[in-house]
C-alpha cells in the first residue's frame, strides 16, 4: 500500500505525540526548563524592545537642538544671553533657556527630575496630557506626576517644600497633575517656571543648564547645529536625532549585555537537552528495535525524533513566550527592569504595552529553538541507527 | 560638533541581541556541518560499495547522520539570511546616516560580501540536498563520493561566511557615518530618472522581460521535446544565473521605486518592510526558488546517465522545469504589478 507523503508525516507526528506522552515525566521536565529559558530570553527581548520604542516618547521634552556649555569636558551652566547671539542665525524659529536638573529627596531616596522652562515654552507644550489642574503659570506653581505626588506624600494637600542647597526651603504648590498615560516621559518630573527652578538650585542670575533651539525645517537641523557649534566652539551641541541614536545604542547594548548573561542559561539547557536525548533506556532501545522489525527505516525514526523535537520546542516556545508577555505587560518586566531602566531611582508605575512583531519572534526563535534542534540531532541519529537484532 | 554617540567602545553590535543571534546560528551551523564533515572524510577514505563489512554498514549509517545535519544546516542558513537582513535593518537605527539595511550593510567593507556569500550558500547547500535525495533513491549510492567531495568544498565557504560575519559585526560602530539608500542607489543621475521615462530604465526592462520570455519558452520546449537536449538545458541554466543577477538589478533600480511610489527611492531592502506590506518577501522567495529550480534542472540532466538514476533524474528534471516556470510566473507578476499599474492605470494601486 502506498500512502502519500503528507499522510505519512501525519502518522509519524501522531506516533511522536503518543511516544512523548508515554514518557511524560522526562519530556515534561525538559519542556518546563526549556519554557523557562525561553521565558527569560523572551522577557528580556520584549522588555528592551518596548523600552526602545518608548525612548521615542522620552524625546517629547527634547528640543530640536540642545546647547550645553562644557568646562573640562563636564557640563556647566551656560549664560542665557547667548540666545541673543543666535537671533541672527537663519533657520532658527525660537530658542529658549531651560533648567534641567535632578533633585535628590533625602527623606525617601527618590530622584526627581526638575524641569524649569520659560512661560512661553510651558504654554506651547504639546505631547503632555494633564489629568487634572493646569500647567504652572504663577510663581511657585508646579505640575507633577501622580508618582511624584505619592512619593512626596502629599495625600490631599497641594503645598510642599524642597530644600535649596543652603538648606533653606523653597515652597511650591501643585497646580496640575500629569496623566498616567505619559508616565514614561513624566513619571519623575516636577515641571516649574524657569525662575523657580533657578531659585531652587540657587543658580546665578542669567545662568541656565542648557539652551533649546527650535529649527523651522527638520532637514536643516544638522546644518544649523554645525553652524551653532562653529559659533560657540566651547559648547556641546546635541540634536534630537543624536539623542535618539544614543538611546537606541544604549538599549541595544544593555539588552545585548543581559542576553550574554542569559547565554549561560541557554548553554546549560542545550547540554541538558542533548544529554537527556542521548541517554536511552533499555525500553526505548527495545521500542526502536521493534519499530525496525515492523519495517521502519532509519529516515522514519529520524523523522519521528524530528517531530518530537518540534513538538517540545514549539510548546516550550508558546508557553515561554506567553509567560514573557504576561511578565512584561502585567508585571512591568519586574525581573529585568532594573537592568534596563537604570538612570532614575523613581519610576514606580511605568506601565508597558509590549508589541510583538515577527522580527522579535524570529529572533527569540533563533536564540532558543535552533540550538535545541542542533543539540538533539546527533542523539536522534544514534537512536535511529540502532540495529534491531542487537536489542530485541 | 562634539559627537555624543561614543557610549561603549568596542564591538557594540556584536553584543546586540541581533548580532548574538547571528553568532549563535553560525556556531550551530559550524557544529552541524563540521560533524557532517567528519563522516565525509571517513566515507571518502573507506567507502566500498560492494563490501558488507561492519565498517561499511557503519558508514552507510553515517550517511544518514551527515545528510540530516546538512539539511538542518540549510534550514538554519535560511533563518540566518532572514535574521541578517532584519538585523541590518535594526542596526540602521543605531548607525549615523543609515536609514535602512543598505546603510548598515555598507557601513563597513564586509557587509555586502557577507550578503553575497550568504545568498550563494543557500543555493549551494540546496544543490547538495538535491544530490543527496537523488543518491538515496538509487540502490547503490552512486553519488556518494561526489556528494562528499562537494561537502568538503563547501566547508571553506562556511568558514568564510563566519569570518566575514564576525568581522562585519565587530567592525560596525555607531560612530561611523554611512549613506542611506537614497545616496547609494540614487547617485547615478541616469538611474534616478526612470520614473519620468529615462532611457536606461526601458532598455533594462526590455532585456529583463526578453530574458524571462526566453527562459519560459526554453522551459516549455524542454517539457514538450521528445529527446533531452543537454545543450538547451545548459544554456538556459546559464540564462537562469544571468536572470537572477539581472532581476536583482531590476528590482533595485526600476521596480522598487514604483513600489515606493517615489522616483528617487531605489532600494532592494525597503520593500521588505511592513510599510509596503512586506511584498519583498514573496518577490525574493519566488525569484530564488525559480532560479534554484533552474539550477536543479541542469543537475538532473548532468546526472541522467548515472547508473540507477535514469528514472529519478528524469522525474526530477520534469518537476524542476515545471516548478521553475510557475515560480518565474509568480515572480514576474509580483514584481511587475506596481510597474505596470503605474503605466496602465496611471497611479498607485
Amino acid at each position: 500500500m502506498k500512502i502519500n507523503p503528507l499522510q505519512r508525516q501525519l502518522n509519524l507526528l501522531d506516533y511522536a505525540l503518543s511516544s512523548l506522552w508515554r514518557r511524560r515525566m522526562k519530556n515534561g521536565a525538559i519542556l518546563a526548563i526549556f519554557a523557562f529559558v525561553i521565558f527569560l530570553l523572551g522577557s528580556f527581548q520584549l522588555l528592551s524592545q518596548t523600552l526602545q520604542s518608548s525612548a521615542e516618547e522620552l524625546l517629547a521634552f527634547a528640543p530640536d537642538i540642545t546647547i550645553q556649555s562644557l568646562v573640562a569636558g563636564r557640563q556647566t551652566p551656560i549664560a542665557a544671553n547667548k540666545i541673543r547671539e543666535l537671533a541672527d542665525m537663519y533657520g532658527i524659529t525660537a530658542s529658549s533657556p531651560r533648567i534641567w536638573g535632578y533633585y535628590f529627596d533625602h527623606d525617601n531616596g527618590a530622584n526627581y527630575t526638575v524641569l524649569g522652562l520659560t512661560e512661553e515654552e510651558i504654554g506651547a507644550m504639546t505631547g503632555v496630557i494633564l489629568e487634572s489642574g493646569r500647567l504652572p503659570g504663577a510663581p511657585g506653581e508646579v505640575a507633577v506626576s501622580p508618582a511624584v505626588r505619592q512619593s512626596l506624600d502629599l495625600a490631599g494637600r497641594s503645598a510642599f517644600s524642597l530644600f535649596r542647597p543652603d538648606l533653606s526651603q523653597a515652597s511650591f504648590k501643585v497646580s496640575g497633575l500629569f496623566s498616567r498615560e505619559t508616565d514614561i516621559v513624566t513619571g519623575d518630573i516636577i515641571l516649574m517656571s524657569l525662575a523657580d527652578a533657578r531659585h531652587l538650585f540657587a543658580m546665578p542670575e542669567d545662568m541656565v543648564t542648557d539652551i533649546g533651539v527650535k529649527v523651522a525645517n527638520p532637514v536643516e537641523i544638522d546644518n544649523v547645529a554645525r553652524k551653532i557649534a562653529g559659533r560657540f566652539p566651547e559648547t556641546r551641541v546635541l540634536t534630537r536625532a543624536q539623542i535618539r541614536k544614543t538611546y537606541q545604542v544604549v538599549f541595544g547594548w544593555r539588552s545585548g549585555f543581559g542576553s550574554v548573561c542569559l547565554l549561560a542559561a541557554l548553554a546549560s539547557f542545550v547540554i541538558l537537552a542533548s544529554d537527556k536525548a542521548s541517554g536511552l533506556s533499555r525500553e526505548e532501545k527495545r521500542e526502536i528495535g521493534i519499530l525496525k522489525f515492523l519495517g521502519f527505516q532509519t529516515t522514519d525514526i529520524l523523522a519521528l525524533r524530528f517531530w518530537e523535537s518540534v513538538v517540545v520546542a514549539g510548546l516550550a516556545f508558546l508557553i515561554g513566550l506567553s509567560l514573557a508577555y504576561v511578565h512584561v505587560a502585567f508585571f512591568d518586566g519586574g525581573l529585568f527592569k532594573p537592568v534596563l531602566v537604570g538612570w532614575s531611582v523613581l519610576r514606580p508605575d511605568l506601565s508597558l504595552a509590549p508589541s510583538l512583531n515577527g522580527a522579535d519572534l524570529l529572533l527569540i526563535f533563533s536564540w532558543s529553538v535552533l540550538p535545541y534542534l542542533a543539540a538533539t540531532i546527533i542523539p536522534a541519529w544514534r537512536s535511529a541507527v540502532i540495529r534491531a537484532d542487537t536489542v530485541v | 560638533m562634539t559627537p555624543v554617540g561614543r557610549i561603549a567602545p568596542g564591538p557594540v553590535m556584536l553584543i546586540n541581541s541581533w548580532g548574538l543571534a547571528l553568532c549563535i546560528i553560525s556556531l550551530c551551523v559550524l557544529f552541524l556541518v563540521g560533524t557532517a564533515l567528519r563522516s565525509a572524510v571517513r566515507v571518502l577514505r573507506y567507502w566500498q560499495p560492494g563490501s558488507d563489512s561492519n565498517l561499511q554498514i557503519e558508514l552507510e549509517n553515517e550517511i544518514w547522520l551527515s545528510s540530516t545535519l546538512v539539511e538542518y544546516g540549510l534550514g538554519f542558513q535560511m533563518v540566518s539570511l532572514l535574521i541578517f537582513i532584519m538585523a541590518a535593518d535594526r542596526f540602521a537605527q543605531m548607525i549615523k546616516g543609515a536609514m535602512c539595511a543598505t546603510g548598515s550593510l555598507l557601513a563597513n567593507d564586509y557587509g555586502a560580501p557577507l550578503l553575497v556569500v550568504k545568498l550563494t550558500g543557500i543555493f549551494l547547500y540546496g544543490f547538495w540536498i538535491v544530490l543527496h535525495q537523488l543518491d538515496m533513491r538509487a540502490e547503490s549510492y552512486p553519488l556518494v563520493r561526489l556528494k562528499y567531495r562537494y561537502l568538503l568544498a563547501l566547508f571553506p565557504l562556511l568558514l568564510l561566511e563566519t569570518t566575514l560575519q564576525t568581522l562585519y559585526l565587530t567592525g560596525l560602530s555607531p560612530d561611523i557615518i554611512t549613506s542611506c539608500c537614497a545616496v547609494v542607489f540614487g547617485g547615478d543621475k541616469q538611474l534616478g530618472q526612470n520614473l519620468i521615462g529615462g532611457q536606461a530604465g526601458w532598455e533594462l526592462m526590455a532585456l529583463f522581460y526578453g530574458l524571462a520570455l526566453l527562459l519560459f519558452s526554453s522551459g516549455l520546449y524542454q517539457l514538450s521535446a521528445r529527446r533531452i537536449s543537454p545543450g538547451v538545458t545548459y544554456v538556459s541554466g546559464f540564462g537562469w544565473f544571468v536572470f537572477f543577477i539581472l532581476a536583482l538589478v531590476v528590482i533595485t533600480i526600476v521596480v522598487s521605486s514604483y513600489i515606493y511610489a517615489m522616483p528617487y527611492h531605489h532600494c532592494p531592502f525597503c520593500i521588505l518592510k511592513a510599510e509596503y506590506d512586506g511584498i519583498g518577501y514573496p518577490i525574493f522567495v519566488s525569484l530564488i526558488s525559480a532560479c534554484f529550480a533552474g539550477g536543479v534542472t541542469v543537475i538532473a540532466v548532468l546526472l541522467r546517465n548515472v547508473d540507477g538514476l535514469e528514472e529519478t533524474a528524469g522525474c526530477l528534471r520534469r518537476f524542476s522545469i515545471r516548478f521553475s516556470l510557475v515560480m518565474l510566473a509568480m515572480f514576474l507578476a509580483l514584481s511587475s504589478w506596481h510597474f505596470w499599474a503605474y503605466f496602465i492605470m496611471g497611479g498607485e494601486y
